[in-house]
């Protein structure tokens, strides 16, 4: 009956990635605290992924694991052993081991692993004294003529042998004595363990004698022919023997008859088995489910709520006797969908662990790489977010981390002549503050130079003298996120602050949040994210350009007015609209997103939003109200129009744009 | 009737494979646990005919839970999922009470050899 | 390998049956983008989902269509919504065979195929899709 593998493979792929990055984490957590407690786990790690590589017959994957598996065991006899020569061993193979995984995804062949596993297989020699022993994977055991491998020396020291395990009451004489002789099956994988099994059983009939051979041999398996001899004295009679051996599988009873009783040897205590330490947990009841089927869930519930704005506007034509009964029933129906959607959304929360647990280990390489002692400390990661943000943060993060590295924390000698302590030290926070998260990286670094960024951006002709002496710290820091700033080399390394910022802005925007920055010479750097707890149902301002209908969130908007042409100041060509007693800039949304503008008299209404460089008037055809919707990400080539944020589907059915008012000016 | 078995393993790939192997060979499985403790939980609640246990496993090792749930019913037929190079902890296990053992990786004939013969179906 | 053949004016086309999820006709508006590639027609709203619909003709560079495009041809890229507007779709044949193009290559053509004496460019999917997102990013 052949097992049809494929059919785990993406299970096998999860799984064992998970278990792989944890493995990681745990090497890179050891190393810092040589603490001993990540040793069992990381011990688990190796197994379950040697055991599933095993089983999907990848030999390759499943030999590296089971020498990391090797190599955690000497560790965790002496701790001693993990040297960062050791740890930078481990780490690199489950980085190979992570790519072969990803491999067997694609359906490719495993990249060459040889080097890496020589590498191992030498150090485990020198750890050990032995060379290690053969992975066996599931291909290998569909051949009943596989060699038999030797198991390995037993780990835990051996239960003192016990031939008397029970007492025995004198008084009432002795019971019948039994010769035995089985014969494990040549095809068993592990015929000691075979054969204890076999004696435990036995034991529990009655008292062994004369075990051959000897009970420490046995269970090492040392069993020549596979041939086990053994008196039982037993009350159990010989269908009781018969039975308790009956249901073992890969055992033949060769001989069963009664002995004359001989003089037994005398009682010996009964050891009791080491307990396993166990630590208390309640395990949370949890099920897995695929990413995708959370968006699909989240998708459809948005569709449930779109459907049913869409049945209310259907209802506004049907004769005025009919109205209250729909509008009871689709207001029940609203009521239903928005809680599913709720639920939905409450599923689709993810602790920011998911993200932050890869962050050690990418300190450790960067800081090694750049040669930098750098401590990274991380709090508040198990608060909860949508996962679509998540998705969009891991990258971020993770430059901002290198960032901070790279270009914050200095060289431990420059430190040293700063007074500062020689390990930097990177500090991730996060926290919930009302409907945000705030996501915290800081450094105690160099800091950035303000005025070296706004020379770099007016020599790229970003700003003009004009703004660049207008600018105050806190706004040139941001200039580092501008596309030719962060990109310029000479800024990277003179200020500090190095590539792809502008990535990052744009990365935190797209999913509702901000970026901030906060900079002190010689002191450190602090990025600021906030971010939205979720990202799917926002309130619209929807507004009519030419033929078109767009949407702009109301969180941004900060009021409407109407205006005749006329009444408009004017500043060079530039329109000035007079709001809250000053001037506004006013810009033509049609202009903005490349639409016809259509001629027209008479006063029009201009939205008043909050952009980067304050205030500004947009000007509309016409207002047609709030709604609140549910926002689709943009799919690609959607995401990457600049300017916008979202989109929607109205009660009509039309598609709707959501705007990124600032980004739409910028560009 | 088919027999009633509980799949214990921290891994769901394991599990799911298991469970697959044991549909095939025509018994129920009413449960599954990713750790010791959920599997002598469950074992309490469902009281299964057949219990396959992980060894490795957090919270609770297979062997601890093993050793609790024997306690707990002297009846109670626990096979080890062990892999190789573990024959010392399914010892340990088999001291702990455990039936009988299968090892990884698993064929299903060999896993339903096991199983129909510790549960006296073959 | 089954194709679904679609015509840009007179001209066949192919593109594998496994990268195409559904043909639609398109709806009387369209939902414009702004500021996207004027290859771009706009999105449309398709029991829920937002497509963006792309005039194929355009894309490949061709001269503008005589007869209005007929049918939207949805591509099947995992979570993306991508439909190209072709004059109209012939059926689903089976190519095998495929030769190089003529003339300079593009990521968009795979190569010529015979199909019942007469030539088809077969389209690579990927090649559409990165053609695309290429005209996004210019």
């Amino acid at each position: 009956m052949p097992v049809d593998m494929s059919k785990y493979l993406s299970l096998f792929v999860t799984e064992a990635t998970e278990h792989l990055e944890s493995l990681g984490r745990d090497l890179v957590e050891l190393e810092k605290t040589g603490g001993t407690a990540s040793i069992d786990s990381m011990f688990r790690h190796a197994h379950s992924v040697k055991g599933m590589a095993a089983s999907m017959g990848f030999e390759v994957a499943a030999t590296l694991a089971h020498r990391v598996e090797d190599l955690v065991d000497a560790v965790r006899s002496d701790a001693s052993l993990l040297d960062r020569e050791l740890v930078d061993l481990l780490l690199s193979t489950t980085d190979t081991l992570l790519s072969q995984v990803r491999a067997a995804a694609e359906g490719q062949p495993p990249e060459d692993s040889g080097p890496i596993e020589r590498q191992l297989s030498e150090r485990l020699a020198r750890i050990t004294g032995r060379s290690p022993s053969p992975t066996k994977v599931a291909q290998a055991t569909a051949r009943p003529s596989a060699p038999p491998v030797p198991p390995a020396a037993p780990k835990a020291p051996a239960p003192a042998e016990k031939e008397n395990p029970q007492e025995r009451d004198a008084g009432l004489g002795l019971p019948p004595r039994f010769g035995l002789k089985v014969r494990i099956a040549q095809s068993c994988a592990v015929p000691g363990v075979r054969a204890f099994l076999v004696h435990k059983r036995l034991s529990g009939l009655g008292n062994v004698f004369d075990l051959k051979p000897a009970l420490e041999d046995l269970k090492a398996g040392r069993i020549p022919d596979g041939l086990v001899s053994l008196e039982l004295e037993t009350s159990a009679g010989e269908a009781g023997v018969r039975g308790a051996l009956g249901n073992i599988s890969e055992v033949e009873v060769l001989s069963l008859k009664p002995v004359v009783f001989t003089a037994p040897s005398p009682p010996a205590p009964m050891p009791s088995p080491e307990s396993a330490k166990v630590v208390g947990h309640e395990a949370a009841r949890t099920v897995r489910v695929r990413t995708e089927l959370l968006d699909y869930f989240l998708d459809t519930a948005g569709e449930l709520l779109l459907a049913t704005a869409r049945i209310r506007e259907v209802g506004k034509a049907l004769p005025a006797r009919s109205q209250p009964s729909l509008d009871e029933a689709v207001d029940r129906l609203h009521g239903l969908v928005k809680d599913l959607h709720d639920k939905v959304m409450k599923a689709r929360m993810t602790p920011l662990s998911v993200i932050t647990d890869r962050l050690p280990r990418a300190a450790r390489d960067i800081a090694r790489r750049r040669e930098r002692d750098v401590d990274l400390v991380v709090t508040g990661a198990d608060i909860e977010l949508d996962r679509a943000i998540l998705d969009d943060l891991a990258d971020p993060l993770l430059h901002l981390l290198r960032n901070c590295i790279d270009h914050g924390i200095e060289s431990p000698e420059e430190r040293a002549a700063q007074k500062k302590g020689a390990r930097g030290r990177v500090l991730v926070s996060v926290r919930r503050a009302r409907d945000r998260v705030v996501v915290e990286i800081e450094d105690d670094g160099r800091g950035m130079d303000p005025e070296k960024l706004k020379a770099a951006a007016l020599a790229r002709g970003l700003i003009t003298a004009e703004v660049a002496g207008r600018l105050s710290d806190a706004e040139a820091y941001t200039l580092c996120c501008l596309p030719g700033v962060s990109t310029a080399r000479d800024v990277s390394e003179i200020s500090g602050r190095g590539v792809g910022m502008d990535a990052v802005k744009r990365a935190v925007e797209s999913v509702g949040g901000t970026l901030e920055i906060e900079s002190e010479r010689g002191r450190g750097t602090r990025f600021i994210l906030k971010l939205p707890l979720t990202v799917a149902v926002v309130n619209l301002l929807l507004v009519a350009v030419g033929e078109e209908i767009f949407g702009l969130p109301i969180a941004k908007v900060i009021g409407a007015v109407e205006a005749e042409a006329g009444t408009l100041s004017r500043s060079r060509e530039a329109a000035l609209l007079p709001y809250a007693g000053s001037l506004l800039p006013v810009h033509p949304m049609a202009d903005l997103l490349g639409i016809p503008d259509l001629p027209r008299v008479g006063p029009r209404p201009f939205v008043v939003m909050e952009a980067e460089s304050g205030r500004v008037a947009l000007a509309v055809d016409r207002l047609l109200g709030q709604e609140e919707v549910v926002l689709k990400a943009l799919s690609r080539p959607l995401d990457l129009v600049p300017g916008l944020s979202g989109v929607t589907i109205l009660g009509t059915g039309r598609p709707v744009f959501i705007l990124d008012v600032p980004r739409l000016l910028a560009a | 009737m088919a027999k009633r078995v509980l799949v214990v393993d921290d891994a769901i790939f394991m599990r799911n494979m298991i469970k697959d192997i044991f549909s095939s060979g025509g018994f129920e499985v009413v449960g599954e646990a990713a750790n010791g403790l959920e599997a002598v939980e469950k074992y309490k609640e469902l009281k299964p005919d057949l219990t396959t246990m992980d060894i490795v496993m957090p919270f609770k090792s297979g062997i601890e839970a093993t050793r609790e749930i024997v306690k707990h019913d002297t009846n109670a037929v626990v096979i080890m999922c062990s892999a190789l190079g573990q024959e010392s902890l399914v010892m340990e296990a088999i001291e702990a009470g455990a039936a009988d053992f299968i090892v990884k990786p698993f064929r299903a004939e060999d896993v339903l050899a096991v199983v129909k013969k510790v549960v006296g179906e073959a | 390998m089954r194709h679904v053949i679609f015509r840009l004016d007179k001209e066949r086309y192919a593109l594998p049956l496994s990268a195409i999820r559904e043909v639609v006709v398109p709806p009387g508006q369209f939902t414009r983008v702004p500021r996207s590639p004027p290859s771009v027609r706009g999105v449309i709203n398709l029991r829920g989902r937002v497509v963006t619909v792309v005039e194929l003709r355009s894309l490949l560079g061709l001269p503008e269509p005589s007869p209005a495009s007929q049918k939207i041809v949805l591509l099947d890229r995992g979570r993306r919504d991508l439909g190209l507007l072709v004059t109209e779709v012939d059926g689903i044949e089976s190519i095998e065979k495929v030769a190089p193009a003529p003339g300079k290559p593009a990521a968009s053509v795979r190569g010529v195929a015979r199909l019942k004496g007469l030539a088809v460019t077969v389209l690579d999917p990927d090649g559409v899709d990165g053609a695309v997102a290429a005209c996004f990013a210019r």
